[in-house]
């Protein structure tokens, strides 16, 4: 066991390190600090806008904020909530604009009703 | 820290003492894992308990595995951080080490995965260098080598294939937007755009992916060390920060690469200079694992070093010499990680100021170029144009 679990954990890393080569997102494939994504972000739940603070505590993040990964772990953590959330019967929309390493912003919405990721002009 | 020419991997040349633990937490002979891993292990959990890092841990939110939310939150956070504060404190007290590394190891892997809010790759990273300490076995490979050659690897690959890294687009947004980085923003204003961007990718981009072959080629383990705690300190440098557990994680990782020896190690002084008592007393003060003994040379030639000492087969002199002699005393580890980790608490500019000078500081006094330095403008030299005294000669050819 003692050379084993470290074995099976150093190959799914390596793993993972491949198959971000082919997704979007960059989980544990170690890739620290390798992109800035800026985002405002903002959330209607049933019809009521999110403050700051309620904001924080649906998607435990701020609406305007930093990452230092892929943006799309951002979309990941907005998205997963909305679709855990619409299960209970919550309607949300969200939009999110971004931008990775200063360059020109992006939109993201929930519910993708409009393109899902588009740049504004 | 600094491997001896005779850098070997910790595997059963480093074996764990006999002698029993102390209560001690600035010792750390006597326990269950090799004193290098010890040390390693120690200095993450005296890191980990200062910044606090017990009150981030997480309930299960997002979890990679999906099963992982169905655990009622509060009694899965509050087991979470109940297991983390007591190995902790268990290591860093110095009992049953490698038990309650591979638990604490373990809970920062399971909040890992319970929690995208959570997710990190610093957390991870420390979370595997204690839970390889935890799994450790005298004559098994070195596992941390692996590991730090696959972070660097996947560091240096992403960077290698993403476009604003060739450009050097993502240097110059986050030391010039983010970091408003004054020295970078002064020498990038007296240069045509992005060459400096571009150029401190790229010696990013090569030096992640040249530390691998390094560390993979134990010939070259020596380069891979050094050039690791380089490497790291100048981005806590360049940046002020720790990356939360990145610093603490990626250096002391280094501990693991090294031999450290098993041996107390003989410190031959010259009795007649007043130096050499002070710095006999003042390494003597909190030589608490006594790592070091102390023999006074019977006579030595005027030029010679004040100081030999002798770690395994190395023999170093002068100012090189005492530099080990920190570098060999855990105290330096314990001591350094608790104060660059207390600074968190302070405002971030201060903070990062204080950190800033402590990281450069240690890594000017400690690394081998300043003792290179000394050595020929003050001291005796190089060993091999300024041969060893009698009795020390005789030592090292026995």
């Amino acid at each position: 066991m003692r050379v084993i679990i470290p074995l099976l954990l150093f190959a799914f890393q390596l793993g993972a390190i491949v198959y971000a080569r082919f997704v979007p997102t960059r989980y544990f494939c170690w890739a620290p600090y390798d992109t800035q994504t800026e985002y405002w972000a903002n959330a209607t739940v049933n019809g009521h806008a999110l403050t700051a603070p309620e904001f924080r505590q649906r998607y435990r993040r701020p609406r305007h904020g930093f990452d230092n990964r892929s943006p799309q772990h951002v979309i990941d953590m907005l998205q997963q909530v909305e679709q855990k959330r619409a299960a209970l019967g919550e309607k949300a929309s969200v939009v999110m604009q971004y931008r990775v390493n200063g360059k020109a912003p992006h939109i993201w919405r929930w519910p993708a009703s409009t393109p899902k990721d588009e740049t504004e002009k | 820290m600094s491997s001896t020419t005779t850098a070997e991997q910790s595997g059963s040349r480093n074996a764990p003492s006999a002698s029993k633990p102390s209560w001690n937490p600035l010792k750390c002979s006597g326990t269950d894992l090799p004193k290098n891993l010890a040390i390693m292990v120690k200095t993450l959990a005296i890191a980990a308990l200062v910044v606090n890092h017990v009150r981030i841990l997480p309930d299960p939110w997002l979890p990679f595995i999906p099963f992982l939310d169905r655990f009622p939150p509060v009694l899965f956070q509050k087991t979470l951080q109940t297991l983390f504060l007591v190995s902790a404190l268990a290591i860093v007290f110095n009992r049953r080490l490698r038990l309650f590394s591979l638990i604490i190891g373990s809970t920062m892997l399971v909040a890992v995965v319970s929690s995208k809010a959570y997710y990190g790759n610093n957390k991870t990273f420390c979370g595997l260098m204690f839970l390889l300490a935890g799994l450790y076995k005298p004559g098994t490979p070195n596992f941390f080598r692996w590991q730090l050659a696959i972070t660097y690897f996947g560091a240096g690959l992403n960077k290698l294939l993403d476009p604003d890294w060739q450009s050097g687009l993502f240097f110059e947004n986050w030391a010039v937007n983010r970091l408003h980085q004054p020295l970078y923003m002064a020498l990038n204003s007296r240069l045509p755009s992005l060459v400096l961007a571009r150029f401190m990718c790229w010696t990013t981009i090569v030096t992640e992916l040249a530390i691998v072959p390094c560390l993979l080629v134990r010939q070259l383990n020596t380069v891979a060390v050094f050039s690791n705690v380089v490497f790291q300190a100048s981005l806590c440098l360049f940046e002020g920060t720790t990356f939360t557990l990145f610093f603490y994680s990626m250096t002391a990782c280094s501990l693991a690469l090294v031999k450290w020896p098993d041996q107390p190690s003989p410190v031959f002084y010259d009795p007649s200079r007043p130096l050499s008592h002070v710095a006999r007393r003042f390494f003597a003060w909190w030589d608490l694992d006594e790592t070091f003994h102390w023999i006074p040379l019977e006579s030595t030639p005027r030029g010679r070093s004040p100081v030999y000492l002798f770690a395994g087969k190395t023999v170093y002199s002068g100012f090189r010499a005492l530099q080990m002699i920190f570098l060999l005393n855990p105290v330096t580890y314990f001591v350094l990680a608790a104060i660059i980790a207390s600074l968190q608490s302070m405002p971030a500019d201060v903070g990062a100021f204080l950190r800033r000078m402590i990281v450069g500081s240690s890594l000017v006094l400690l690394a081998p170029p300043l003792a290179w330095i000394v050595d020929r403008l003050f001291g005796p030299g190089t060993l091999s144009s300024h041969p060893l005294p009698g009795p020390v000669r005789e030592r090292l050819s026995a």
